[in-house]
């Protein structure tokens, strides 16, 4: 024998078997492909000069990280399909006389072939594609191409690495197969006799109950910490709950219909049902699994898109004014002084003022039950739920911002607050009583940030030793001996003209304020962060597109697999129905119906997942400063029609190629 | 009128890439009366399987026609035909083409749920049925857990289940063992004594025998046909047995 018929048998092995070759070697060099583009754009020199580089390299450092284990996952799984279809293939090699070892050199060979192929290909369009990849990031990130085209060779390293391990470890999964099979075995792989599936009543229990507890979670969860904290915990109930239902509680659905004989003995019925219980049997898992991708991906791309599209919010919420200067432990002739520089460089620089505000306060956390607020830490203060910002302003402050003459007496204070209410008119800080003489409606302080995780309050008290005094009961205060200051203000002047004023001024205040080393004044401006919000956001939106991309490339592969074994199953039993007496039509009509259901349920399941899911995530994306509910909704409606687009055309495929498979 | 008749079958097979045409029958006339139990016996290749599915209307002819009660089967409509076969014809198939996904019981129902019929019209059916064909006791057991006579038996009674004017075999007995095979047999000439029509295809001797009727095809054409008339099985046996001998050693058409 020739030393080349191994590799020439398993060439043409390849060749003959390109229906199920072909996808799963799309598939690697689709993963290899998306694999170096990553590592590429993550090696990029333009994010070392870029504002929030750093951050964004190790986003895409971690959307490498689960391109590569989900490769690894995805990859062994459609290559378990390809063995199994092709047993029967080895068995008859194995019994017209070749042994184990030399079965061995073929699939080895096989596979190395595979592998060369899709690596280099993959290869080749990720160094290609590579430019495109830098070009949608940079673009996302409204930053200029500082260069132009590249190759990364540590990346094209380290990804042929990578896969080259992936396939040695898939060739020696596939060896151990065989060896651990017998010939007759092999040869009857394609066609063992399916039992009937039992019902397993607790199973399904379990899972009816993990969806309901995952579901409450969702819905019952009020505050946005407490959200984060418990989203995690709902994802898993979920998600082991759609694993239950699809593998236990679709079988027990079933035989109940088919125990229903009115209902099962019907013509409609008669062949779905038992159909479907035969079809649940085998495509549970895979349903489960494309259901939980698909939900993933589409929770993935509109939270991140909506991230990326509510910048501008997020950035106002975190910071309510675009310059400000925050001053922390000072008195009452610094703040005025510091307030009037930063007016005086304003007007020196030509920047219109807006919304101007200005005043001293101290915060600290509390909760606040019967009329009593107590001692709270941020932590535990979120999770029960009563949490509360106590902000403490001084009548003389009040007064000249809102240019009143308010006179208050020892204990009494003027209350207001932009999100809760008070029906007790005598409060207690722990132990001091304060008695609330009036409510106002508005007072012009900056927005807390505090306001979509807790009720703010704020209170007006006669003077700065009563603010001192209340807050040192309190230890989230600092137990400072002087207040802390705000004076912020909006600007229609340019982004460059905002990021210079706040160096000038910081420069200004280094130099008149520094005491000790420690300077207690700070100027800042949003514009001055917003590069690190886009390349934070813009990343992830761009590992979300990524990634989503990935794992629809997965959904299709899974489901594309799936229709062909089961045509080639079906096929057999249509003919029976077929001589037993039911019309072509008929059979149509019921191969289409099925056919349907199996696509379309996960995606029907991960429809009700996000729907329950929605408010909860909308509450955490609160925490990330996005609370504009709308144009999330708007962005999971367009994320769903996108990927409802991809299954349909998916579907059409598929089902064609069933069709001619079947009939 | 006969109960069905066939007259100047002809099936020619075209293979795939044009050229070489295949020809499977002839010219097959021959008729059928009402009650009677006909046997088709001929080697592989005589197209015996071919005449059988187009009486099935499973394939049509090139030309020639098929009348079952006085009405071409040849000719009825693609819309037509499934409920046609439905209503008429039963099947009992070599290797049972029993589902996997049904228990037996379903199994047998198959045709009369097709026709949308009740379900308890279905129980009535079922029950006496399945008695005489001794797997009432199987009934909601699955293909793959019963022996192959029973699932014969399951095949058969799917074939009864409608009351078709004629029943067609298919090498009813070719994948069971000798016992299974003789109770199936037996089953055939049981509901045969009770008037049903039978047409079986066999190359089998022994199941042959139990006939009234042998037709004999070679080469596409009904070659000869013996019937059995008072003989026992034993002596049909011997009279197939030597007409077989004689067919082989190339004896002239009677």
């Amino acid at each position: 024998m020739s030393r080349m018929f191994y590799p020439k048998l398993a060439a043409n092995n390849i060749k003959k078997n390109y229906k199920t070759y072909v996808p799963f070697i799309m598939t690697c060099t689709l993963s290899v492909m998306m694999f170096y583009i990553m590592f590429f754009l993550r090696n990029n020199k333009g994010l070392d000069i870029m504002g929030g580089g750093q951050t964004l390299r190790s986003i895409l450092g971690m959307g490498l990280v689960v391109i590569g284990i989900f490769s690894v996952i995805f990859l062994f799984y459609t290559n378990s399909f390809l063995i199994k279809r092709r047993k029967k293939e080895f068995g008859l090699f194995n019994i017209l006389g070749m042994d184990k070892k030399n079965l061995a050199k073929v699939i080895a060979a096989e596979t190395f072939y595979a592998a060369a192929i899709s690596i280099s290909l993959g290869l080749i369009l990720g160094i290609v594609f590579s430019k495109l990849g830098t070009l949608i990031l940079f673009r996302l990130l409204d930053f200029e191409l500082p260069f132009g085209f590249d190759i990364s060779w540590s990346a094209a390293g380290y990804t042929v690495l990578v896969f080259s391990v992936i396939f040695f470890l898939m060739v020696l999964n596939n060896l151990r197969h065989i060896h651990l099979s017998k010939p007759v075995e092999l040869l009857a792989a394609g066609n063992v006799g399916e039992k009937e599936p039992g019902t397993k009543w607790l199973l399904a229990f379990a899972g009816t109950v993990c969806l309901a507890a995952g579901y409450v979670i969702a819905i019952v969860t009020q505050e946005p910490l407490q959200a984060l904290a418990l989203f995690l915990v709902a994802v898993v109930l979920v998600i082991a709950g759609t694993y239950l239902v699809f593998v236990a509680g679709s079988i027990a659905f079933l035989k109940l219909l088919r125990k229903n004989k009115g209902f099962y003995y019907q013509t409609k019925h008669f062949i779905s049902v038992s159909g479907m219980i035969y079809r649940m049997k085998q495509n549970a898992v895979g349903l489960a699994n494309i259901c939980v991708l698909s939900t993933m991906v589409i929770v993935m791309l509109s939270t991140t898109f909506s991230l990326y599209l509510g910048l501008n919010d997020e950035l106002r919420s975190q910071y309510p004014r675009n310059l400000f200067v925050r001053g922390c432990d000072i008195d009452v002739q610094k703040s005025r002084a510091a307030a009037d520089e930063a007016k005086d460089l304003a007007e020196k620089m030509d920047i219109k003022q807006k919304h101007t505000v200005d005043y001293r306060y101290l915060a600290f956390h509390a909760s606040y039950k019967k009329s009593r607020f107590k001692n709270a830490y941020p932590g535990d203060a979120y999770q029960s739920g009563d949490n509360g910002m106590v902000i403490l302003i001084p009548l003389d402050e009040y007064n000249r911002m809102q240019d009143t003459e308010v006179r208050l007496s020892k204990g009494e204070a003027v209350f207001y607050s932009p999100n809760a209410q008070l029906h007790e008119k005598e409060v207690y800080f722990r132990d001091q009583k304060v008695k609330i003489i009036k409510t106002v409606k508005n007072i012009n302080v900056q927005e807390s940030y505090y306001m979509r995780l807790a009720d703010v309050y704020y209170f007006i008290v006669p003077g700065e030793e009563d603010v001192i005094q209340i807050a040192k009961k309190f230890p989230t205060s600092g137990k400072q001996n002087d207040l802390d200051f705000y004076y912020g203000f909006d600007t229609d002047a340019s982004p460059k003209k905002q990021i210079n004023y706040v160096g000038e001024l910081n420069s200004l205040y280094t130099e008149k304020y520094t005491e000790g080393g420690e300077r207690d004044l700070l100027a800042e401006g949003s514009e001055n962060v917003r590069a690190g919000f886009l390349s934070v956001y813009g990343g992830l939106f761009f590992v979300g597109l990524f990634l989503g991309a990935i794992f629809i490339m997965a959904v299709v592969l899974i489901m594309y697999y799936k229709q062909i074994s089961e045509g080639y199953e079906d096929k057999e039993r249509f003919r029976i129905m077929k001589n037993v007496g039911m019309s072509h039509r008929e059979i149509k009509k019921t191969i289409r119906s099925q056919v349907l259901t199996v696509f379309f349920l996960p995606l029907a399941v991960a429809g009700i997942h996000i729907a329950f899911a929605f408010k909860m995530i909308v509450r955490m994306l609160a925490v990330m400063n996005m609370t504009n509910e709308m144009l999330f909704a708007c962005c999971v409606a367009a994320t769903v029609a996108v990927f409802a687009v991809f299954y349909s055309v998916v579907y059409a495929m598929t089902a064609k190629v069933y069709y001619r498979i079947v009939e | 009128m006969n109960f069905l008749e066939v007259n100047n079958l002809k099936k020619i097979y075209t293979t795939r890439f044009g050229g070489n045409q295949v020809r499977a029958l002839s010219n097959v006339s021959f008729s059928v009366e009402k009650g009677e139990f006909v046997a088709i016996m001929g080697e592989s290749g005589s197209g015996k399987t071919t005449l059988l599915n187009i009486i099935a209307s499973l394939d049509k002819p090139t030309s020639g026609e098929v009348k079952l009660s006085g009405e071409n089967i040849v000719s009825i409509s693609e819309k037509r035909i499934s409920a046609f076969r439905r209503e008429n014809l039963g099947f009992i198939f070599q290797d049972f083409n029993l589902l996997d996904n049904f228990s037996v019981k379903d199994n047998i129902l198959l045709p009369l749920v097709l026709e949308g019929r009740k379900y308890d019209e279905m129980e009535k059916y079922i029950r006496p049925l399945a008695e005489k064909l001794a797997i009432d006791d199987i009934l909601t057991k699955f293909p793959y857990e019963i022996s192959g006579g029973q699932k014969q038996r399951t095949a058969a009674a799917r074939a009864l289940i409608t009351a078709p004017k004629i029943i067609l075999a298919d090498e009813p007995t070719g994948a069971l063992d000798s016992r299974s095979a003789e109770g199936i047999l037996e089953i055939l000439s049981d509901i045969n004594k009770e008037g049903q029509t039978v047409l079986m295809v066999t190359h089998s001797l022994k199941a042959a025998s139990n006939a009234g009727r042998v037709l004999f095809i070679k080469d596409g054409e009904v070659f000869h046909q013996i019937y059995k008339g008072n003989m026992t099985n034993r002596d049909m046996y011997q009279k197939i047995s030597d007409t077989l001998t004689g067919l082989a050693a190339g004896g002239d058409k009677k």
